[in-house]
């Protein structure tokens, strides 16, 4: 059986379910590299240019966990999803990045996925993909339509019944974290936090950040927990016709839950990150005008946990007490 | 209406000519005093920590247009290209918030370039008629080539020349003639007389100066005050700089050849393609490409540049160690934290190894 590895990363909290439902229709199996942890950090540092984003690098580690596991990479160049809209640089050239700087990895798979052309180019690149494994066009026409529908049930499954990415792929809800006694708990806080999702659903780079918020007493909402027309609309309030694929992760989700009125909006981003460098100015603008309480992190392959709690605590405590003087 | 525009290049001098052609007065046109450390700095004080430095450049820029009394600001805008689609709508903000009401008008640089800038020639004019529109428009394109073809000599000289320093002055003479020409064919003339002045610049006849390419981001590759003077620096090192990268080119092609089906980075996508198949945006594609262009050249070196956290540059550099074709990169990220003496320091070892290099190839 050919073995398809997909790399833990980047787009694959957005679109895993859709890849694998297609993949193992075409009969292929699917490998997925392990979680983040130390090793896959640094073989991807050690790879990439200095002023490489870290997701970018730890994408690049997932690949090398993946050598000889399997006998494609699948790294799609998704250029846009949608009209007048463009992608990240760094996700557009992925996998020639990919190809450049881990040259022994093996076949990398790179259908370009360019919504802004003819419907027809989209569909002749998913064909070429397919044919890698099968030779039968209704047989991919078939994977295509359930992979495009797990994708809408995956959705579904996040914007309707409230699960996070990973509760969601794997199909299993965790309990909500009890918050440690240490905290007062009574008033239970909202925090909304925004950011693109391979940033807030990584655990070993953002150290562990949601459940550390859990524990510390509070209610959290991510961009994943609206519907994406929701998020479009708030998007467009903010600051018009969007520019980027995915303005929605960070300005929509920002102005929806701002206008929702959440005690607190947390956005975790990463050093160097060229889209959110410009668009948490604006969040950050609208935060200020309404008086909500607005925490930048950024993160970095140097941020350390401690360091993080630090700042998470100390910006808990002050809409704690805030709350205390307004009231 | 007061506009003001932010410094690029030469890019003011075409401006300027427009406006006045069309008949606009000293007190409608703003140019901004030349960038100095103070546009840069307030370029930073008033931008998201992690923008890049076009974006602080440019907003320092108009700062000071603003200073001066500027309450209409031309930005570019454009989707598809890097972060260069949100300048006008955070610098917009930024400057409302600084108590400045000035209002955009933003010049698309990536669909209708061509109507967009016509537009903007006649907002700024009062609608100005069409054919006088077009004349002056042609008018500043005229000197921008002329610039453009005595920087082309200047890059030359300045390696060669026995005194250093005598052919930039020159350049500057020349772009100071060229700014107060006032009929095509004095640019013509003004272009040629510079030229040939430069040719005559006393020059050491030992010299056997090392060629460098250039390429990277448009704005840092073309702005001197962000790339710290690169080419003037390496003109005294003794190095000829090459760059294809010009405005008049850009002009030239993006503005009318494109239309028609002419495509200027052709050669050089088909360079890139074994390595980097489709477009990142900005210029990340064409970094590549040329890189291997100067590389089959025979050129020594190639010089990257690139602002600090610019996302089709990361691209480009990524890719770039990996090509066939094997030519010495100095990768340069130019952004606030640079110094003039640490690029410098870096530049001599770039060119010592590169002069090495070619001894070596040599046999010598």
């Amino acid at each position: 059986m050919i073995k398809v590895g997909i790399p833990r990363a980047l787009l694959y909290y957005q679109y895993y379910p859709m890849w694998k439902t297609f993949f193992e229709s075409l009969g292929a199996e699917v490998v997925v590299s392990p979680r983040t942890n130390k090793a896959i950090l640094n073989s991807g540092v050690t790879r990439a240019v200095a002023d490489t984003c870290l997701p970018v690098k730890l994408f690049l580690g997932h690949v090398v966990s993946l050598i000889d596991k399997c006998d494609y990479i699948f790294a799609p160049a998704v250029i846009n999803l949608g009209r007048k809209t463009y992608n990240c640089s760094k996700i557009i050239g992925l996998p020639n990045m990919t190809r450049a700087l881990i040259p022994e990895c093996p076949l990398v798979l790179a259908p370009q996925i360019d919504l802004g052309k003819w419907r027809y180019h989209l569909y002749h690149n998913i064909y070429e993909l397919g044919r890698r494994f099968t030779s039968n066009p209704f047989k991919i026409q078939k994977a295509m339509e359930e992979a495009w529908k797990s994708n809408l049930a995956y959705r579904n499954k996040m914007s309707q019944e409230g699960f996070t990415c990973l509760e969601a792929i794997s199909g299993v809800r965790r309990d909500e974290p009890r918050p440690d006694s240490g905290f007062d708990s009574s008033p239970l806080l909202t925090i909304a936090v925004i950011g693109h999702p391979y940033v807030i659903y990584d655990d070993y780079l953002n150290h562990r950040l949601l459940l550390q918020l859990q524990l510390m007493g509070t209610k959290i909402l991510v961009p994943e927990m609206v519907p994406e027309e929701e998020l479009d609309a708030a998007a467009t309030r903010l600051v018009g016709a969007p520019h980027w694929s995915f303005e929605t992760d960070i300005i929509g989700a920002g102005e929806y839950y701002l206008e929702a009125k959440v005690d607190g909006l947390i956005n975790l981003s990463v050093f160097g990150c060229g889209p959110d460098s410009m668009m948490v100015s604006f969040v950050k603008h609208r935060a200020r005008e309404l008086g909500t309480p607005f925490l930048h992190l950024s993160l970095d392959e140097h941020a350390s946990a401690g360091g993080v709690l630090t700042r998470l605590e100390a910006f808990l405590d002050m809409i704690k007490r805030r709350e205390k003087i307004c009231v | 209406m007061r506009v003001g525009i932010p410094h690029f290049g030469n890019v003011y001098v075409a401006i300027k000519t427009m406006a006045y052609r069309l008949g606009a007065s000293d007190s409608e046109l703003v140019i901004p005093p030349p960038m100095t450390q103070r546009t840069l700095e307030m370029g930073i004080k008033y931008s998201p920590t992690e923008a890049c430095l076009p974006y602080k450049l440019t907003l320092g820029s108009l700062i000071e247009a603003c200073e001066l009394g500027a309450d209409t600001l031309a930005q570019a805008r454009g989707t598809g290209i890097c972060r260069l689609g949100y300048y006008a709508r955070g610098q917009e903000q930024m400057l409302y918030d600084l108590g400045y009401n000035a209002h955009f008008i933003t010049v698309d640089v990536s669909h209708h370039k061509l109507a967009s800038i016509i537009r903007l020639i006649k907002d700024m004019t009062n609608n100005a008629p069409w054919h006088e529109v077009i004349s002056a428009f042609f008018f500043g394109i005229g000197k921008l080539a002329a610039l453009d073809r005595v920087e082309n000599v200047v890059r030359k000289i300045r390696a060669v020349e026995s005194e250093k320093g005598v052919a930039n002055r020159i350049y500057r003479e020349a772009v100071k003639a060229i700014d107060d020409a006032t009929s095509s064919k004095e640019v013509k003339g003004i272009a040629k007389e510079y030229i040939d002045r430069l040719n005559r610049v006393p020059r050491n006849p030992a010299a056997d100066p090392l060629k460098v390419g250039i390429v990277g981001e448009i704005y840092v590759v073309i702005e001197p005050f962000a790339n710290m003077d690169i080419e003037v620096e390496l003109g005294k090192l003794g190095v000829e700089v090459e760059r294809t990268m010009t405005l008049s080119r850009w002009i030239k092609y993006s503005l009318f050849l494109n239309y028609l089906g002419i495509d200027e980075w052709r050669e050089v996508h088909k360079l890139a393609k074994p390595y980097l198949d489709h477009d990142v945006g900005g210029d990340g594609w064409e970094s590549v490409g040329e890189k291997v262009l100067y590389a089959r050249r025979g050129y020594d070196g190639v010089i990257h540049l690139a602002p600090f956290t610019c996302m089709p540059e990361i691209v480009a550099q990524n890719i770039m160690p990996s090509t066939r074709e094997d030519i010495p990169v100095l990768a340069v990220t130019c952004d606030e934290q640079m110094a003039k003496q640490g690029m410098l320091t870096r530049l001599e070892a770039f060119v010592d190894l590169l002069g090495f290099r070619r001894r070596r190839r040599d046999g010598r």
